[in-house]
C-alpha cells in the first residue's frame, strides 16, 4: 500500500507547485501527469545498490521523494476494533548541487495523521518546510532514531525506528503507541530496489511487516488502551511511475498464520495492470512475487463520501481477490469501513481491510487515482 | 351571490379609475422630462454626482469598519493573541520552532518591515510561512493552493504586490525593487491575499533570505482558550521569559483611532451631497416654471388636489429610485478609485490594513436612496406642491420674475444672517466633532445664502455710478440682475465649493509647513538607527572622531486610558532633547530636563483627547502597579494616533525592565568621510545596510507619506469642484435656452455678438468675481475652525493657520476657466440655435 504513497506525496508536491492542479476537478489524474515527468536533477533510484542500516533509515535528500510510514490495526479490551495510519513525507521542492539548510532548505515535509474507531474516520494533515527544525527526519540528542513535524513524532528507542513509540494527535485525539518486532526487516523487489513499471521505473523499498503494538488511544479524555500487529514501510525515488500509470491500489496483509504479503496493482492505460508483491514467511524469509505470481482483481465497488460537507461521493473497489496460484491460496479482502476517504490537499482512500480465505487476517488497504 | 359581488365590483372598478387618472397625470408630469432633456440630464446629473460622492465615502466607511472587524485575523487567518518580545527585539526562529514542537500549532511566524526602495517610497512588507498558517475553519484552505506557493518560497522567489501599490511604485509584473540599502526584492508578481491591504507579501523564508535577517518580528496566535492560553503563557515564561502573550486589542482600537478620520470624510461627502442637492435645485427650478401652465391646466381640467399630490409624490419616488440607482453606480466607480489614498492614510496613520475587496452593503444602499429622497422631497416635493396648493386665479396672477426675485434674494439674507448666529452661538459650546462639522455647514450655508444679495448689491451699486451714456453697461447689469434668479443657485453651489477647497488647502498647507518645522526641528541628528542586531554599547565605546554626539532613546508601550500608549526614554543632554520645542509648559518643566523622578511630558493628543493638564497628575502601569507623575509641559506629535509620554532614558529603564531600544541618533562630525565612516563602524558592530537612514531621507520619506496621505482630501475637493462646474454649466444652458426667444430680439433690433457678449458675459463675470472674493474669507474662516477646533477635538494636534493667497488665486484661474469653458460651450449652443430662433420670431410676427 506504500506504492500509493509516491502518488500522495508526488500529488502533494505538484499541487503546491501549481494552483491549476490543486483546482482541478481530478487532481489525481492530473497530478499523475506531473509524476510521469523524469526525476532530472535528482538522484536516480536503480538496481544494484546495497541499503544499509542505520543510515537508510533516515532522509536522502537528494532523491525528490520518501516517505516513513506506519499502519496498525489494533483493539481494545472489549475486542472493538481501530485502526492508525501515520505518515511522514519529504520532498524536495527543486534539485540542488549541495544540501543548503536554514530558510534556503529545498525540503518540504507534509505529515498524514488518521485513525478509524468503532464509530468514525477521523484524520489530519501538517507541512513543513526543511531546514528550521520544524519538521525533519534524524538522531535525537541521545542517538535515537527520530522523525517529526511539530509535536507529531516517530522515535526509536535506538538509531532504528523499530522498537520505536508513536506519539500524534488527529484533531484533539491523542495516540500513544509503543511496538517492537520480531523479524527482520524486509526488503522488497531486488534486494530493495522494487520495480514499479515495464520500463524500469522503480523505488528503494523496505518493511517491517510485523509490529507488536500496544498502546493508548485518548478519545474525549478518555482512554483506551489498545494492543494488535503493525507496518513500517520506508520508500524513496525520484521518478516512481511511467508515463501510462494511472493509479494504484496498494495492500499490506498479516494473515493469522504469521506469513504477511505486500502486493501492489498499478492501473496502466491500454495495458494490464502492473501487479507485483512481496512473500513473507512466518520466520520472515520473503520471496518476490512477480508477474504471473500474483492476481489481483477488484470484486466489488462501492459508494464512498468523499466530501461529507457537500455529500459527494465516488464510486470505489472495496472486495478485492488476490491470489498466489503457485501456492493455491485465494484471499477475498474486504474494507473494514467504505468511508476512509482522506479529503487532504492530495485526496486518497485509505483504511484498514479484513482477509478472508485460504486464511484469515487483517490489513491496509490504499487506493490512489480514482 | 349578485348582490353580495356588487359593492366589491364597484370599489375594484372606483381604484382601478383612479389608479389611471393617477397614471395619466403622472405621465402628463413626466412628460416634461422627455420634452426637456437638457432639464432631466441636470436633474439627474445632481442627483446622481451628489449621491455618488455620498455613497462613494459610505462605502469606503462602511469597508474600513469591515477591515477593523477583521483585525483579528491576520492574512486570513485568526489573531486573537500576538506573542512580542517584551524589548521590541524580535523572536528568534528556534524559540519559535520550540513552540511548534511543544505542540502550539496555532502559532505562526510574522516578519513585518518598513522598506525604503532606492527612489526613496516606502512599502510595508509583510511575510509568513503559508505551510503553518491556520487553515480557514469554513473551507479548509490554508491558501497553499492560492498563488503557487513553489514560487513564492524557492529561488529566486517572489514578492507579491497589489495592483494598487505596484502602480504607486511604477513595478510591472517580474520586476525586481530596489532598496535603499542597496539590495534588490524578488521578482514582484501583481497579486494579493486576503487582509494583504496595501502591502507586499512574501514568504518568510524568503524574506529573511532576502533582506538577510534572522528574526521574526512577532508571532500570531489563532484562538486560544482560557486554559491555553494560561499554559501558554507557562511554556513562554520557561522557553525564554524576554516573550510575552498580548491580547489582540487592535479591533476595538482601531474603531476608536479611526473614528474621526471617518466622521471627517463622511462630512466631506456631505458637503459633495448638498452641492449636488444645489444643481438639483437649480434643474427643479426650470422644470417648474416651464411646467406652470401643465399644473395650472390639469388643475383647471378638474385634477384634484389630492391627486396632484399623489403624483408629484410618485414622481419624487421615480426620481429618487433613478438617482440612487444612477449615484451608487458611479459612487462605486469612485470609492474605488478614492480607496488607495484612504487606505493608505489609514495604512500610514493607524497601521490599518484594508482589504481590496470594496462590498456594497445593504445598508449602504437604503441610506443613499433615504438620503436621495430627503434632498429631493426639499428641492422637487416641497416647490410643486406649493404651486399645485396654490389658486388657479393667483397662478395666473403671478408676479414678474425679478419681483420675486428680489423677494427671495431678501429672504435668504436673513436666512443666512440666523444660520450665522446659530454658527457663533454653537460654537461657543463645540466640544465634539460633529457639532464643529455642524458650524462649519452652517457658515458654508451662511455665506451661500448672503452671495445672491451681495452679487445684487454689487450690480446695483455699479448701475448707479455708470453715467447714463453707457447704455450697453447698464443693460448688462439690468439684465444680469433680471438673470440672477436663475444663476444663483449655481454661484451658491460653486461657492461652496470654492470655499471648502480654499479651507481645505489652507488647512493642508498649514499642516505641511508645521510638519515640515517640526520634523526639520526634531530630526537633528545625521544619522538614524533602528536594528535589531546593532550592539550599541560596542558601536559607542569604539573610538572615533566621525561622531560628534550620539542620542539613544529607550521605551515600551502600556495601555494608558484603555488606549495603546507610547513611553519614550530621552537622553536629558543631548542637544536635540535640550531644543524640545514645548507646546505648553509648566514652572516646573526644567523640573524635567534636571531629572525629578516625578514630572513627566506628554503629547498633545493625552492633552487634548484625554483631557489632561498641565499639573496633572497621570498614573502609568508599572509592572503590575502604578506610578504617578505630574504634566510638567506638552510636546506637538504630528502624525501619531496613540498617546505619548517623555521621560528621563534612565528613568525608564529603572522602571521598566521590559523597555527595549528605540532608535539611536548619530551627530556626525564634518569630515568629508564621516558618513563612510560612520557606516563602517556601524557595519562593525552589527548593523545591516538599510538599519540606518540619512536625515534627509527622513525628512523626504516623512514629506511622501504625509502627501499620500492627504491625496485624498485633493481628491474630494477636485470632485466636488467638478460637480460646481456641472451646475454652471446646467444654469447657463437652461439660461440660454430659456432665452433664446429673447436673444432672437435683441439681434433683430440690431445687437451685435460682441455687444450680446458684453450683454451676457458681464454680469456672469461680476457674479463669479464676488462669488470668489466671498470664498477667500468663508475659506479662511473653514480653515480656522478646522484647524483651530475639529483638527484638536479629532487627532489633538494644534498648529497655527498659514494663510496663503496663493491657493485662492490658483482656484481664480480655476473658476476663470471653467467658466469660459461652460460659457463657450453655452454660447456656441446659442450661436447654433438663434438662427432657428430668429425664424420662429419671424413666424410669430406674421
Amino acid at each position: 500500500m506504500r506504492g500509493s504513497l509516491p502518488i500522495v506525496a508526488w500529488l502533494s508536491a505538484v499541487a503546491l507547485v501549481s494552483p491549476v492542479l490543486a483546482e482541478s476537478d481530478s487532481d489525481a489524474g492530473s497530478a499523475l501527469d506531473i509524476m510521469r515527468a523524469s526525476g532530472e536533477g535528482y538522484r536516480t533510484a536503480l538496481p544494484g545498490q546495497p541499503i544499509g542500516f542505520p543510515q537508510d533509515h533516515l532522509a536522502h535528500p537528494d532523491y525528490r521523494i520518501e516517505w516513513w510510514y506506519l499502519t496498525a490495526n489494533l483493539i481494545d479490551t472489549e475486542g472493538q476494533p481501530y485502526g492508525v495510519h501515520w505518515t511522514l513525507f519529504r520532498t524536495a521542492l527543486r534539485p540542488v548541487d549541495s544540501v543548503v539548510g536554514w530558510w534556503r532548505s529545498n525540503q518540504m515535509w507534509m505529515a498524514h495523521s488518521a485513525v478509524h474507531t468503532p464509530t468514525g474516520h477521523h484524520y489530519e494533515e501538517r507541512f513543513a518546510r526543511g531546514g528550521i527544525g520544524q519538521a525533519g527526519v534524524g538522531l535525537a540528542e541521545a542517538g535515537q532514531f527520530n522523525a517529526w513535524l511539530d509535536d507529531w513524532q516517530l522515535l526509536g528507542t535506538s538509531d532504528a525506528p523499530v522498537p520505536g513509540h508513536l506519539s500524534t494527535t488527529v484533531n484533539g485525539l491523542a495516540i500513544e503507541l509503543d511496538w517492537q518486532a520480531d523479524q527482520p526487516w524486509v526488503l522488497h523487489g531486488d534486494n530493495g530496489f522494487s520495480q514499479k513499471s515495464g520500463q524500469g521505473q522503480g523505488s528503494y523499498y523496505y518493511s517491517q511487516p510485523r509490529l507488536q503494538i500496544t498502546g493508548e488511544l485518548t478519545i474525549d479524555g478518555t482512554a483506551v488502551p489498545v494492543s494488535g500487529e503493525g507496518w513500517l514501510d520506508r520508500e524513496w525515488s525520484s521518478q516512481p511511475l511511467a508515463r501510462d500509470q494511472q493509479g494504484w491500489d496498494w495492500f499490506s496483509l498479516q494473515f493469522d498464520d504469521g506469513t504477511s504479503l505486500m502486493a501492489f496493482h498499478l492501473r496502466q492505460k491500454d495495458a494490464e495492470p502492473y501487479v507485483r508483491g512481496t512473500w513473507i514467511d512466518a520466520d520472515g524469509q520473503s520471496r518476490s512475487l512477480n508477474e504471473g505470481d500474483l492476481v489481483i482483481e477488484p470484486l466489488e465497488w462501492g459508494e464512498v463520501v468523499v466530501d461529507p460537507g457537500e455529500g459527494t461521493r465516488k464510486s470505489l473497489p472495496l472486495r478485492w481477490r488476490i491470489e498466489l496460484p503457485s501456492q493455491n491460496a485465494r484471499w477475498t479482502v474486504r474494507a473494514r469501513q467504505a468511508d476512509s476517504w482522506l479529503a487532504t490537499l492530495v485526496p486518497y482512500w485509505e483504511g484498514p481491510v479484513r482477509v478472508e480465505g485460504s486464511s484469515g487476517g487483517v490489513g491496509y488497504l490504499e487506493m490512489t487515482g480514482y | 351571490m349578485a348582490p353580495a359581488t356588487w359593492p366589491v365590483t364597484s370599489a375594484v372598478r372606483r381604484v382601478k379609475a383612479g389608479f389611471a387618472r393617477l397614471l395619466r397625470v403622472l405621465l402628463t408630469l413626466l412628460s416634461h422630462y422627455r420634452r426637456h432633456p437638457l432639464q432631466t440630464m441636470f436633474l439627474l446629473t445632481g442627483l446622481v454626482t451628489g449621491v455618488a460622492l455620498w455613497s462613494a465615502v459610505q462605502v469606503i466607511n462602511a469597508h474600513a469598519r469591515a477591515s477593523y472587524a477583521e483585525a483579528d485575523q491576520v492574512l486570513g487567518a485568526q489573531a486573537s493573541h500576538w506573542v512580542r518580545a517584551r524589548q521590541g527585539q524580535g523572536i528568534s526562529v528556534d524559540d519559535y520552532v520550540q513552540l511548534r514542537r511543544q505542540g502550539w500549532r496555532s502559532v505562526y511566524p510574522i516578519l513585518e518591515q518598513r522598506l525604503t526602495t532606492a527612489e526613496q517610497g516606502v512599502i510595508s512588507l509583510i511575510a509568513t510561512d503559508l505551510l503553518v498558517l491556520p487553515a480557514d475553519a469554513a473551507t479548509g484552505d490554508s491558501g497553499l493552493a492560492e498563488g503557487g506557493w513553489l514560487q513564492l518560497a524557492t529561488p529566486p522567489f517572489e514578492v507579491w504586490l497589489p495592483e494598487t501599490l505596484a502602480q504607486q511604485l511604477g513595478v510591472e509584473s517580474g520586476e525586481r525593487l530596489q532598496l535603499s540599502s542597496g539590495r534588490e526584492l524578488p521578482p514582484a508578481r501583481l497579486f494579493s491575499r486576503e487582509q494583504q491591504g496595501l502591502r507586499a507579501f512574501m514568504d518568510i523564508g524568503a524574506a529573511l533570505t532576502v533582506l538577510d535577517q534572522s528574526r521574526l518580528s512577532y508571532l500570531v496566535v489563532a484562538e486560544l482558550t482560557v486554559e491555553d492560553e494560561a499554559r501558554l503563557n507557562a511554556d513562554l515564561a520557561e522557553l525564554n521569559p524576554d516573550l510575552a502573550l498580548v491580547a489582540n486589542q487592535q479591533r476595538l482600537d482601531l474603531n476608536e483611532l479611526t473614528q474621526s478620520l471617518h466622521t471627517q470624510l463622511s462630512a466631506m461627502s456631505l458637503l459633495s451631497f448638498a452641492v449636488g442637492l444645489f444643481i438639483v435645485f437649480n434643474a427643479v427650478r426650470f422644470a417648474l416654471t416651464s411646467r406652470r401652465h401643465t399644473l395650472t391646466t390639469l388643475r383647471e381640467l378638474g385634477v384634484s388636489q389630492r391627486l396632484l399630490l399623489a403624483a408629484i409624490a410618485l414622481e419624487t419616488l421615480v426620481m429618487s429610485l433613478v438617482g440612487t440607482a444612477g449615484g451608487l453606480a458611479l459612487g462605486y466607480g469612485l470609492s474605488l478609485l478614492l480607496l488607495p489614498s484612504v487606505a493608505a492614510t489609514l495604512q500610514n496613520l493607524y497601521g490599518a490594513v484594508l482589504d481590496h475587496n470594496l462590498l456594497l452593503q445593504p445598508q449602504t444602499l437604503i441610506q443613499a436612496w433615504l438620503l436621495t429622497l430627503a434632498g429631493l422631497l426639499l428641492a422637487l416635493a416641497w416647490p410643486l406642491w406649493r404651486l399645485a396648493r396654490q389658486s388657479i386665479q393667483s397662478q395666473r396672477d403671478e408676479p414678474a420674475d425679478w419681483q420675486q426675485d428680489a423677494r427671495a434674494r431678501r429672504r435668504l439674507l436673513g436666512f443666512s444672517m440666523i444660520l450665522a448666529v446659530l454658527a457663533v452661538l454653537l460654537y461657543f459650546r463645540l466640544n465634539s466633532i460633529v457639532m464643529g462639522f455642524t458650524v462649519l455647514a452652517l457658515i458654508l450655508f451662511a455665506g451661500a445664502g448672503l452671495l445672491p444679495w451681495s452679487v445684487a448689491l454689487v450690480l446695483q451699486g455699479i448701475q448707479r455710478v455708470l453715467p447714463a451714456s453707457a447704455w450697453r453697461l447698464n443693460w448688462a447689469c439690468g439684465d444680469g440682475l433680471a438673470q440672477l434668479g436663475t444663476l444663483r443657485t449655481a454661484l451658491m453651489a460653486l461657492l461652496l465649493a470654492l470655499t471648502a477647497n480654499f479651507g481645505v488647502d489652507s488647512l493642508v498647507d498649514s499642516f505641511r509647513t508645521s510638519l515640515s518645522d517640526w520634523l526639520q526641528q526634531r530630526l537633528a541628528a545625521d544619522l538614524f538607527v533602528q536594528s535589531d542586531t546593532l550592539d550599541i554599547d560596542a558601536l559607542l565605546a569604539e573610538p572615533g572622531d566621525w561622531l560628534v554626539e550620539s542620542h539613544r532613546r529607550n521605551g515600551l508601550t502600556v495601555r494608558w486610558q484603555d488606549r495603546p500608549t507610547q513611553i519614550r526614554g530621552l537622553n536629558t543632554e543631548t542637544s536635540d532633547t535640550r531644543a524640545l520645542p514645548l507646546a505648553a509648559e509648566s514652572d516646573r518643566a526644567s523640573d524635567w530636563f534636571d531629572g525629578a523622578p516625578d514630572v513627566i511630558f506628554a503629547n498633545e493628543q493625552a492633552r487634548y483627547l484625554a483631557g489632561i493638564e498641565l499639573g496633572d497628575r497621570v498614573q502609568l502601569p508599572v509592572e503590575g502597579q502604578t506610578v504617578s507623575f505630574e504634566v510638567v509641559g506638552f510636546y506637538h506629535d504630528y502624525g501619531n494616533p496613540t498617546y505619548q509620554f517623555y521621560l528621563p532614558h534612565e528613568r525608564v529603564e529603572a522602571l521598566w525592565s521590559t523597555a527595549g531600544e528605540q532608535g539611536l541618533g548619530l551627530w556626525l562630525s564634518d569630515d568629508a568621510d564621516a558618513l563612510a565612516r560612520a557606516e563602517a563602524a556601524l557595519t562593525r558592530a552589527g548593523a545591516r545596510p538599510g538599519d540606518w537612514t540619512r536625515r534627509d531621507d527622513v525628512l523626504a520619506i516623512s514629506l511622501r507619506v504625509f502627501d499620500r496621505t492627504f491625496a485624498m482630501t485633493a481628491a474630494i475637493n477636485a470632485l466636488t469642484f467638478t460637480v460646481a462646474g456641472i451646475a454652471l454649466l446646467a444654469s447657463l444652458l437652461a439660461i440660454h435656452q430659456q432665452r433664446l426667444p429673447s436673444y432672437a430680439h435683441w439681434r433683430s433690433m440690431g445687437v451685435s455678438g460682441p455687444e450680446w457678449l458684453l450683454i451676457v458675459g458681464l454680469p456672469l463675470g461680476i457674479g463669479l468675481l464676488v462669488t470668489w472674493l466671498l470664498s477667500i474669507p468663508l475659506g479662511t474662516l473653514l480653515a480656522g475652525l478646522l484647524i483651530y477646533d475639529l483638527n484638536v477635538l479629532s487627532f489633538g494636534w494644534t498648529m497655527p493657520l498659514i494663510w496663503r493667497f496663493e491657493p485662492a488665486l490658483t482656484l481664480f484661474w480655476l473658476t476663470l476657466a471653467v467658466a469660459g469653458f461652460t460659457f463657450a460651450i453655452s454660447a456656441l449652443q446659442v450661436r447654433l440655435r438663434l438662427p432657428q430662433a430668429l425664424k420662429h420670431l419671424g413666424e410669430d410676427a406674421a
